[in-house]
């Protein structure tokens, strides 16, 4: 019973080389700053982690669920912006939770409209998010007046970093929650398995019956929900926002996402990826705060695993095309001989 | 005449986004003070020279079908840092001291290697995006490691001035370099071997492919020739300043805040397809132009850097939408 389970485990891996790569790639960096750094394994650094967890989490997730369909999301740095913006501007007047809803409903209508615009415009999606990136840096600009927007009222922020049972805070047991329920969407109802179907073959699934607008608007609406959480729990967080701030969760996102095994081709990845991305990620960028580097050393360094992650899955497409080719042709030669021994035998049966 | 008007009729979407524009245009004569002057139009053709030589780099890129580089400004960044310390240090070697030819040769060497670089990747079979935003990542901590983040300065005569805030007949040095590669690249796309061959990879890879022109050596020389014409403009730009730091095209830079969206930008209001295969350096130069013209009015009526970035953007969605909508049906955008 114990040995099938293992098996089937194995079997998992085995297959997922992407996955596996990103398990062994948390490990790694775990393990590094776990031994070169004594209170890298403490309680409160894990409870720091999933702080950061909760932001960076929700970044990667967005990407990851963008980049299954197929298409890469840019402007997830300024969605999360405005969204961060427009929380903190009206947390005073109006309250946290009617503010959150408001923003929330805002970003994701944003990517509503991107993804009707990609899906009925047949535009290709860096396209026009490369547009919609500079037009939302805009209009969060405009909304926060070119100033840096803050809470006035630190009751809110206080309340979403308390601890509960010594790691999880209200922000990040949100924020596992909407892991969850991303996954399970995700995993196991129709509309998120049109979003694999569109991603991993587009023209097999369009003639397969699949509508290829829905499972799009669906996916960039998720990923615009996803965003506009990241940017609330940040601005509720620290009580300010910017309205040119937070464009570095772009990179730190795509790393997550590339980290957790999505391929850029589409239709590969998971939610259990992306979470794993995502720690990766945090990991690495907590540890190096025990060195006491510049902030460039942190980009310097997440860009670094960036390309360590595409180095490996370049030369892992190459290995597979190789040993594609390498089946075909044997196949070819076997089909070649069979053929040959026929026509040998004909040639002796007709002699 | 009749001519003109049914092409109009039949490039209606078209017509619509040039009218606009002409309009625009028209607005700004009429009812901006101090726009339609000399001295006004040799700042827009010295604004748009900046991001022009960038955007014609990044059209052959686009053209070859490899969408775009996200790394431009931090090419230029370290482009412009290393020229800086050359200028100022030597590198280390105590006659290369304020020798421009010396700056200038290391920082195209730097800026063609980045390229090459990254072009390496993406000819591999990585998705440019992805690539390049690592590459970004890689290239600006580079530099920031370089120069401890501070501004390399260097003194005032020096031989890099006449590229810097020299000017011939009139018009600023910056800007005969624009007009001259403009040119010189629209020759190399249209009448040599090589630029038919970025066509024809841009526009079918897979023909492409199978008549022997495989995406990795285009891919590595479409981003050496991107990447060596941001480090000239980090060059003309470092000249300007007399100084360096890691942050001048991250920091506000023309209307936008960021260089290399704003390079992007450029070559889409141009009207270039951004699938590649169709376009040319004439439209990107005309995209500079018309960016410059617009952020130059928008900066007239005191609008502030909020306004001036919706601005931007909406001309960028407006134009993508137009030439989406335009092109729909061909097989362009397949």
């Amino acid at each position: 019973m114990q040995n099938s389970f293992i098996s089937k485990i194995k079997q998992k891996f085995i297959s997922n080389p992407d996955l596996t790569f990103a398990f062994f790639l948390a490990i790694t960096v775990y393990s590094y700053f776990g031994f070169s750094v004594e209170v890298f394994a403490s309680h409160n650094l894990t409870f720091a982690i999933l702080e950061r967890f909760a932001v960076l989490g929700l970044i990667g997730l967005a990407l990851t669920i963008c980049i299954i369909a197929g298409e890469i999301d840019l402007s997830i740095g300024s969605n999360a912006a405005l969204c961060a913006v427009i929380v903190v501007k009206l947390t005073d007047p109006i309250g946290a939770p009617l503010a959150i809803v408001i923003g929330l409903f805002i970003s994701t209508g944003i990517g509503f409209i991107q993804g009707f615009f990609i899906a009925y415009l047949r535009v290709r999606a860096i396209v026009l998010t490369v547009g919609t990136l500079m037009l939302l840096r805009g209009i969060s600009l405009v909304v926060a007046e070119e100033k840096t927007v803050m809470l006035t009222d630190f009751r809110v922020p206080d309340f979403i970093t308390t601890k509960f049972f010594m790691y999880f805070s209200p922000a990040s047991i949100m924020v596992i929650f909407v892991f969850i329920l991303v996954g399970i969407f995700m995993r196991f109802t129709k509309y998120g398995r049109e979003i694999y179907a569109i991603g991993g073959a587009r023209k097999e699934s369009l003639a397969a019956g699949v509508p290829i607008k829905r499972p799009m608007i669906i996916a960039f609406a998720l990923s615009g929900f996803c965003a506009g959480f990241a940017g609330t729990v940040i601005g509720l967080k620290s009580g300010t926002a910017q309205g040119l701030g937070l464009q570095y969760l772009l990179l730190a996102g795509t790393v997550a996402a590339f980290v957790g095994g999505v391929s850029i081709l589409g239709g590969k990845g998971g939610i259990i990826g992306a979470a794993v991305g995502a720690l990766t990620v945090n990991f690495l960028n907590t540890g190096l705060l025990f060195y006491a580097l510049q902030v460039h050393f942190v980009q310097l360094f997440t860009s670094v695993l960036l390309v360590v992650v595409i180095v490996f899955q370049t030369m892992s497409r190459i290995f597979d095309q190789y040993q594609s080719r390498k089946a075909f042709l044997e196949s070819v030669d076997h089909r070649r001989e069979n053929l040959l021994a026929k026509r040998d035998k004909f040639n002796l049966t007709n002699k | 005449m009749q001519d003109l008007i049914s092409s109009y009729k039949k490039n209606l979407l078209l017509s619509i986004l040039l009218t606009f524009f002409v309009l625009l245009f028209l607005y700004g004569i009429f009812a901006t003070n101090n726009y339609f002057t000399w001295f006004n139009f040799k700042t827009i053709i010295r604004d748009a020279a900046l991001y022009g030589i960038m955007a014609i780099g990044l059209t052959f890129v686009t053209l070859s079908g490899n969408f775009f580089l996200l790394s431009i400004k931090e090419t230029a960044a370290i482009c412009c840092v290393s020229f800086a310390m050359g200028m100022s240090t030597g590198y280390g070697v105590e006659s290369w001291v304020g020798s421009f030819p010396i700056s200038l040769l290391v920082t195209l060497l730097i800026g063609c290697l980045a390229g090459a670089a990254q072009g390496l990747f993406i000819g591999l079979g990585g998705n440019p995006i992805v690539v390049t935003l690592g590459g970004a990542g890689i290239l600006y901590g580079i530099a920031t490691w370089w120069t401890d983040n501070l501004v390399i300065s260097f003194r005032r005569p020096n031989d890099a001035e006449w590229l810097g805030t020299g000017s011939f007949l009139g018009l600023p040095t910056i800007t005969w370099s624009f007009i001259l590669i403009a040119i010189l690249a629209e020759f190399v796309l249209r009448y040599t071997n090589f630029g038919r061959k970025v066509y024809l990879v841009g526009s079918n890879r897979a023909a492409g492919k199978a008549t022997g022109h495989e995406n990795l050596s285009m891919a590595i020389i479409v981003c050496t020739i991107c990447s060596a014409l941001c480090a000239f403009v980090a060059v003309a730009f470092a000249a300007q300043m007399s100084s360096a730091q890691a942050n001048y095209f991250s920091a506000e830079f023309g209307s936008s805040g960021d260089m290399t969206i704003l390079v992007i930008a450029t070559v889409m209001v141009g009207g270039n397809s951004i699938m590649g295969g169709y376009g040319n350096t004439i439209r990107t130069s005309i995209g500079a132009i018309f960016i410059a013209m617009i952020d130059n009015m928008m900066v007239l009526n005191g609008l502030n850097s909020g306004p001036r970035i919706v601005g931007v953007g909406l001309m960028i969605v407006f134009s993508i939408l137009v030439f989406a909508l335009y092109a729909k049906g061909s097989r362009a955008q397949e």
